[in-house]
C-alpha cells in the first residue's frame, strides 16, 4: 500500500515541482509574489482544451502550444503591469497580481463560461507488478520531468539563463556587467507563466477544466518554494517532491483531510526552524 | 376654456393618474442568491433556470395577486458568505418581497440565518441537509421550508439493492461539507439497519483532485459497495482514479453530479454501472412533467437536471402560498406553507411543523448504456438493476 502511495506521491509531486518552478523564477529574478501564477496555468489548461476539442490534437502534443502562447501572454503581462510594481513596495506587486488574478479568472467566466470541460484522452492505468501507474498521471510526471530538467539545463548552460541566474543575484552587479535587466524581466516572466501553462495543459488530462482551477496551485506553489527555499530552484523541485509525498503519505496513515493539515503545519514548522527553506534561501 | 375641453383634459388626467397608480404597483420582485460561479456553477445555474421558467409561467397566467413576478439573481460564487451578503442587500437595499433559497446546504445553511433575522420566508428548494431544519428549540427556524428529500436517504436506494443481493460490506466516503457529511452519516445508519457492515469511513475536502491514498486504503479491505456522497468534480475525479487504480466493487453510487448529462459526456462508457440518487427524472409520473421537460428544452436549449425542476417546483410552491394568503405578509404565506400538500411537477410537498420534508420521494438511476435507468424504488423501476458491476478490465 505505502508504494503505491508513494508512486502517487511523486507522480503529483513532479507536476507541482514544475509548475512551482516557475513561482520560484519570479520571485527570484523579480522578488514579486505572483498570485496569478495558478489562473495563467488554467489558461494553459483551457488552451489544450480548445486544440484538442477543436482541432483534435494529441493533448500531450499541446503542451509547447499552450507553453508558446502563455509565454506571450506572461511578457505582455510584464510589459504592460508587473514591471510598475519590481522596485515598488511588496504588498504593491501581491495585490497587482491579486488583482490580475481576479480579472483572467472573471475574463475566463465570460469568455469560456463556467461549464466543466475535459479531455478525455488517456484512461486507466498499467500494472507494474502489484502497483497500478495511472496513464495520464505516468506521462503527465514523465513530461514534469523532461520540461524540468530543460528548464535547469537551460538556467545553467546558456548564456541568457546565466543572465538571469546573475540577475537574481544582483541585479546592479548584472547591469554593470552590461546584461539588460528589463529584458530578462519580460523573459522570465513569459517563462513562468510558459511552466504554469505546461502545468495546466498535463493537468487537463488528470482533473476537469474551469475557470476556477487555477487558484489552488497558487497556494500549493507557493507552499513548494516556502519549503524548498523562496528563489532557489533546485529548491522547488525537492519541495514539489516532497509536497506530494507528504499529501500522500499523509492521506494514507491519517485521512485525506488531515493531509493538507500535515502539509501545512510543516510550513509553519520550516519556518520556524529553517527560516530560509531547505535548501536555504536565494542561491543561484 | 370650453366645457368640453375641460372634460377631455380631465380625462385626460384622470387617464393618467389612474395609469401612474396601476405602475405604483410595480411588479412583486422575488430575490435569490444563486451559484452562477465556483465549484457549484453547473448546478446553481440549472436552479437558476428553473426560477426563470417559473418567472415566465406564472407571467404568462398573469402574475401573481394581479401582480408581475420577476427574479433579482445575484452571483454568490458558491461561498456561503458571499450569499450572506447578498441575501442582507436583497432584503436591506433592494427591498425586493420575497425570497428563494440559494443552491447547495452551506449556503442556505448560512442564508437562513440572514431571512431568519428579517423574518422573511424563504422556501430553500436544493437544501437537502436535515440540520437546517431540525434544529434545538432555542435555535429554532420559523422562516425556512424544505423542498427536497433529506440528504440523508440520498444512498437509500444503492444500499437496499445491495442488501438485498447479499452483499455485506459497504465502504463510505465524503466530501467534508454539510450536504455530504449528512449522505454519509445518513448512509451509515440505513447500512447498520439492513445488517450491512461499514468497512470504511473516511472524508475529503472540497476540491481534493487526487484520490489515490484514499482509493488504494478502499482497495485493500475490498469491499463489495462503495457509496460515495459527492458533488460532481470529486465524483468524475473519484471514478477515473477507481479505474487507473483497479478498485472494483460489486457496487458503486454516488450523490450530486451523477445525474448531470455532463458525468456521462465525461467519463464516457466508464461511467456504466454507476448508480446515482435523483429528486426527479423526466420519466417520472408527475402532473406537467413532460410539458415542463419539453418548455425548458425548448428555452435553454438543454435538458433540465433535477436542480432545475426543484427550483422551477419551489418557486411555484411559493406562488401558491401566495396566492392562497392573498398577500406577501411573512407570517401568513408561512401558514399557508405549513398547512399546504400539492404535487408539482418535481413531485409531492408537505412538510412538517418545523418545515422539513416529508411527502417528497427520492429514485436511484443506473448509466445504462447512456441512459439514466430508474432502478429504485421498484414500484418506479424502468429496468432491474445490471448487477452485479463487472470489474472495469471485463468492462
Amino acid at each position: 500500500m505505502l508504494g503505491q502511495v508513494v508512486i502517487s506521491g511523486i507522480l503529483s509531486g513532479a507536476l507541482y515541482a514544475m509548475v512551482a518552478l516557475g513561482l520560484a523564477l519570479i520571485f527570484g529574478v523579480m522578488r514579486i509574489i505572483n498570485i496569478a501564477h495558478g489562473p495563467l496555468l488554467m489558461l494553459g489548461a483551457y488552451a489544450t482544451y480548445f486544440l484538442y476539442s477543436a482541432l483534435g490534437i494529441n493533448p500531450f502534443l499541446t503542451v509547447p502550444v499552450s507553453m508558446l502562447a502563455l509565454f506571450v501572454v506572461g511578457a505582455l503581462l510584464e510589459r504592460t503591469l508587473v514591471f510598475r510594481v519590481v522596485d515598488a513596495p511588496e504588498l504593491s506587486s501581491l495585490l497587482l497580481t491579486f488583482g490580475i488574478s481576479i480579472a483572467l479568472v472573471n475574463l475566463a467566466q465570460l469568455a469560456f463560461t463556467s461549464d466543466l470541460r475535459s479531455v478525455e484522452y488517456l484512461t486507466g492505468a498499467w500494472l507494474v507488478g502489484p502497483f497500478a501507474l495511472s496513464k495520464a498521471r505516468l506521462v503527465a510526471f514523465v513530461f514534469a520531468g523532461a520540461l524540468t530538467g530543460l528548464a535547469f539545463s537551460f538556467l545553467q548552460w546558456t548564456r541568457l539563463g546565466k543572465a538571469i541566474r546573475a540577475t537574481s543575484q544582483s541585479r546592479e552587479v548584472a547591469m554593470v556587467c552590461g546584461i539588460n535587466v528589463q529584458r530578462i524581466h519580460l523573459f522570465t516572466f513569459g517563462l513562468a507563466a510558459a511552466l504554469a501553462a505546461a502545468g495546466g495543459a498535463l493537468i487537463a488530462v488528470i482533473v476537469a477544466i474551469q475557470p476556477e482551477m487555477g487558484q489552488i496551485w497558487t497556494f500549493k506553489s507557493f507552499l513548494v518554494i516556502v519549503l524548498g527555499g523562496a528563489g532557489n530552484y533546485p529548491g522547488a523541485l525537492l519541495g514539489g517532491i516532497l509536497l506530494g509525498l507528504i499529501e500522500q503519505v499523509a492521506s494514507l496513515f491519517l485521512t485525506t483531510q488531515l493531509s493538507e493539515v500535515v502539509a501545512y503545519v510543516l510550513l509553519v514548522l520550516v519556518l520556524l526552524v529553517r527560516p530560509a527553506g531547505l535548501l536555504g534561501g536565494r542561491q543561484t | 376654456m370650453t366645457a368640453k375641453t375641460l372634460g377631455v383634459l380631465s380625462a385626460a388626467i384622470a387617464v393618467l393618474v389612474g395609469g401612474i397608480s396601476g405602475e405604483a404597483q410595480g411588479p412583486i420582485r422575488i430575490g435569490a442568491s444563486l451559484s452562477l460561479t465556483g465549484t457549484y456553477a453547473k448546478l446553481g445555474k440549472n436552479q437558476h433556470e428553473g426560477y426563470k421558467l417559473c418567472e415566465k409561467d406564472l407571467n404568462a397566467k398573469g402574475g401573481l395577486l394581479g401582480r408581475k413576478v420577476e427574479f433579482v439573481v445575484y452571483d454568490d460564487q458558491s461561498t456561503p458568505a458571499t450569499a450572506v451578503r447578498l441575501y442582507e442587500k436583497l432584503i436591506t437595499e433592494d427591498k425586493v418581497d420575497g425570497v428563494m433559497g440559494p443552491y447547495s446546504s452551506p449556503v442556505t445553511e448560512a442564508s437562513a440565518n440572514v431571512t431568519e433575522k428579517y423574518k422573511k420566508v424563504m422556501v430553500a428548494p436544493l437544501a437537502a441537509t436535515t440540520s437546517i431544519f431540525k434544529r434545538p428549540p432555542d435555535k429554532k427556524r420559523y422562516y425556512i421550508f424544505m423542498v427536497i428529500s433529506p440528504a440523508e436517504v440520498y444512498l437509500e436506494g444503492l444500499i437496499d439493492i445491495a442488501a438485498k443481493r447479499g452483499l455485506k460490506t459497504v465502504a463510505i466516503v465524503n466530501e467534508d461539507t454539510l450536504f455530504s457529511k449528512a449522505a454519509a452519516a445518513g448512509a451509515v445508519e440505513i447500512a447498520k439497519k439492513k445488517g450491512m457492515q461499514v468497512v470504511f469511513q473516511e472524508a475529503y475536502p472540497k476540491g481534493t483532485t487526487d484520490f489515490s491514498a484514499l482509493l488504494t486504503k478502499i482497495k485493500s479491505l475490498n469491499p463489495d459497495v462503495l457509496a460515495a456522497a459527492t458533488y460532481f468534480d470529486d465524483a468524475v475525479a473519484l471514478t477515473r482514479q477507481m479505474r487507473e487504480l483497479d478498485v472494483n466493487p460489486k457496487a458503486y453510487g454516488v450523490t450530486v453530479g451523477g445525474d448531470l448529462p455532463e458525468f456521462y459526456d465525461t467519463l464516457k462508457t466508464n461511467a456504466e454501472f454507476i448508480y446515482g440518487a435523483t429528486q426527479w427524472e423526466p420519466a417520472l409520473p408527475y402532473p406537467g412533467n413532460k410539458d415542463f421537460f419539453e418548455a425548458y428544452k425548448k428555452e435553454f436549449g438543454h435538458e433540465p437536471s433535477y436542480h432545475s425542476t426543484a427550483g422551477y417546483g419551489g418557486c411555484l410552491i411559493y406562488a401558491e402560498a401566495v396566492k392562497r394568503a392573498g398577500t406577501l405578509d411573512a407570517d401568513r404565506v408561512r401558514e399557508q406553507l405549513l398547512k399546504l400538500e400539492v404535487r408539482t411537477v418535481f413531485g409531492d410537498y408537505k412538510v412538517d411543523a418545523d418545515g422539513f420534508q416529508l411527502a417528497h420521494k427520492m429514485v436511484t438511476f443506473q448509466w445504462h448504456e447512456g441512459k439514466k435507468a430508474v432502478v429504485w424504488p421498484d414500484e418506479l423501476a424502468q429496468l432491474k438493476p445490471r448487477f452485479p458491476t463487472p470489474p472495469w478490465n471485463q468492462r
